[in-house]
């Protein structure tokens, strides 16, 4: 199942790497986020609890690349789908479940250049790292599992839709709602009880809570063991979730 | 092996109300050539798909290669290669990566896919476009590298979804050549649906209508044609319909009249056209019939499928 998943992996590599648009469109939409809207938010804000806020808000830029980065991976499925590329992996001796694999490690793979160039243009705009090599590494841990979850439920949908109007449909949540819906931009105290509820359903608050502190040192709001269980369970869930989907959709 | 590459025992597809496939028994034996023929609609891509593992049959049991294509669907697929009726094809990637990718998921070693793939390339003419983008390919192009893809690893059971549609006569022709080469040199099993009566007549060892999701009738070639009748004239005209075949009916060497598929066409299965021509017109004319046109034809493989089936092949 390794050998399939790195096979197609590959293929989607391959093909995203060739296509220019993709790749220069990736790196300028994360070029842009940090830029305009970290930039302009600092200027207006400057600092939270003491911590610049382009510190503070760049774990959740980051994230909202990682939920664009699901989307568009839910979109490769689809358009495999669509287009029977599935179908050619479906009658090969290869496990159903390399076909999602694949799928959501070339999103997470691309979430993670995304995010690597974010963090160097936050930096470059005024973003302070602390240095300690073993927090980013569990970060870049738990921002996998952060990508594998959101991927996982993308792929879930596309494996429904019937079309790609009908995936994005149903696919708009995943953008501003969940990071507004989130601690990405406000500090978690600063929210009204009922807000702050809603925000604790959403795995990007633990997240973005705790790269906060491993990358930028901001203390964080919430158990570290927690966001890491959580952030794990949501990995599990959401590779779980497009499996039974996929495996549904091919009964038909 | 098994004598039998494809064995289906009362095989049933039902999507809802809908009865895709109808109990159906096919049996293809190991070398050979099998066409499926039907119009659209018959069951003929969603028997394909339950034979190459896609979907699971509603009930009944079919076997591919001796395995059984629910229980050892792993197996199937091992052994089988496949053409989809449409081209599914990456288009950014060149042809040799496609080749390439889908030997590795069949986990065949470097040197064994660089072996075989310059064999099949040479094979299906594509030497010079493989490095090239399939996005420049044409459509012949693209369907030869599909072929090439479907054996490339080595299947014991070929299956092409209307392997030849829409293609020009040349590319055609050159596919049916490699289809038979390889039934020829290495034994292959093939099973393709086809809507072309030509594509069958020429490659299948033994055809199969299926009609309904149901087999409607089963031989080779020439057996289903003989058992038609001698000759078949075609007429075509108006005038009275029921009372010019009431008449040539009653004709002693008239075995039987079939309405040929389209209005004023009438198809008599006569025993000897040429010798009857001449007493068909007189009766004809003084019943009234006006004909327009009338012809004289060793019956077809088209002339089998409206028999059988009540509709010619492109009707919808």
């Amino acid at each position: 199942m390794v050998y399939a998943t790195y096979v197609i992996w590959s293929k989607h590599m391959t093909k995203f790497f060739r296509s220019a648009e993709q790749v220069i469109g990736l790196a300028v939409q994360s070029v842009l986020w940090v830029l305009l809207f970290g930039v302009g938010m600092s200027g207006f804000i400057g600092t939270v609890e003491g911590f610049d806020y382009m510190s503070f808000m760049l774990p959740g830029i980051i994230a909202l690349g990682a939920l664009g980065g699901a989307v568009g991976g839910g979109l490769i499925l689809l358009e495999e789908r669509l287009h029977g590329v599935t179908r050619g992996y479906l009658v090969a001796p290869i496990p159903r479940l390399s076909i999602l694999l694949a799928t959501a490690w070339s999103t997470v793979t691309k979430s993670l250049f995304q995010a690597l160039l974010m963090l160097i243009v936050g930096l470059l705009m005024g973003a302070h790292l602390v240095v300690q090599p073993l927090g980013w590494l569990v970060a870049v841990v738990l921002m996998i599992c952060f990508a594998l979850g959101f991927s996982g439920m993308a792929l879930a949908m596309a494996a429904q839709s019937r079309s790609i109007m009908g995936y994005h449909g149903m696919i708009f949540l995943f953008n501003l709602p969940l990071l507004f819906a989130s601690n990405a931009l406000y500090p978690l105290a600063a929210l009204p009880g009922w807000m702050q509820t809603v925000v604790l359903f959403n795995p990007t608050t633990y997240f973005i809570d705790t790269v906060r502190m491993l990358v930028f040192g901001i203390p964080p709001t919430l158990p570290m063991a927690l966001s890491v269980g959580v952030l794990l369970l949501f990995a599990l869930a959401g590779i779980g979730l497009a499996f039974l989907s996929f495996r549904q959709s091919l009964r038909a | 092996m098994p004598d039998l590459a494809i064995d289906t025992q009362q095989l049933v597809k039902q999507y809802g109300d809908t009865i895709a496939v109808a109990g159906l028994d096919l049996k293809v034996a190991q070398t050979t050539i099998y066409a499926l023929l039907g119009p659209n609609g018959a069951g003929k891509t969603t028997t394909i798909n339950m034979l190459i593992t896609l979907i699971p049959p509603t009930s009944g049991r079919a076997l591919v290669g001796g395995y059984d294509v629910v229980t050892q669907a792993a197996h199937v697929r091992q052994c089988i290669g496949v053409t989809f009726q449409d081209i599914v094809l990456d288009p950014g990637l060149k042809g040799r990566e496609i080749l390439d990718i889908h030997g590795r998921l069949y986990r065949m070693g470097a040197a064994q896919r660089r072996q075989q793939i310059d064999l099949l390339v040479q094979l299906v003419q594509l030497e010079e476009a493989i490095d090239r983008p399939v996005k420049t390919y044409s459509g012949g192009m693209k369907r030869r590298l599909e072929l090439a893809r479907g054996l490339l690893t080595g299947p014991q059971v070929l299956f092409l979804d209307e392997p030849t549609q829409g293609l020009d006569p040349q590319n055609r022709a050159s596919i049916w050549q490699y289809i038979r080469q390889l039934n020829q040199e290495q034994g292959l099993t093939v099973l393709l649906t086809t809507h072309d009566m030509e594509e069958a007549e020429t490659l299948a060892q033994t055809v199969g209508i299926l009609d309904h999701g149901q087999m409607v009738v089963e031989g080779t070639p020439a057996t289903l044609v003989a058992a038609l009748g001698a000759d078949v004239i075609r007429l075509r005209g108006n005038g009275h319909d029921e009372g010019i075949q009431l008449s040539l009916q009653q004709l002693a060497f008239v075995e039987r009249i079939e309405p040929g598929g389209e209005a004023g066409l009438w198809h008599l299965f006569v025993d000897d056209s040429s010798r009857r021509l001449a007493d068909i017109i007189t009766i004809a004319t003084t019943n009234g019939f006006h004909i327009e046109a009338i012809s004289v034809a060793q019956p077809s493989l088209g002339d089998v499928f409206l028999h059988h089936t009540g509709r010619a092949l492109r009707d919808p």
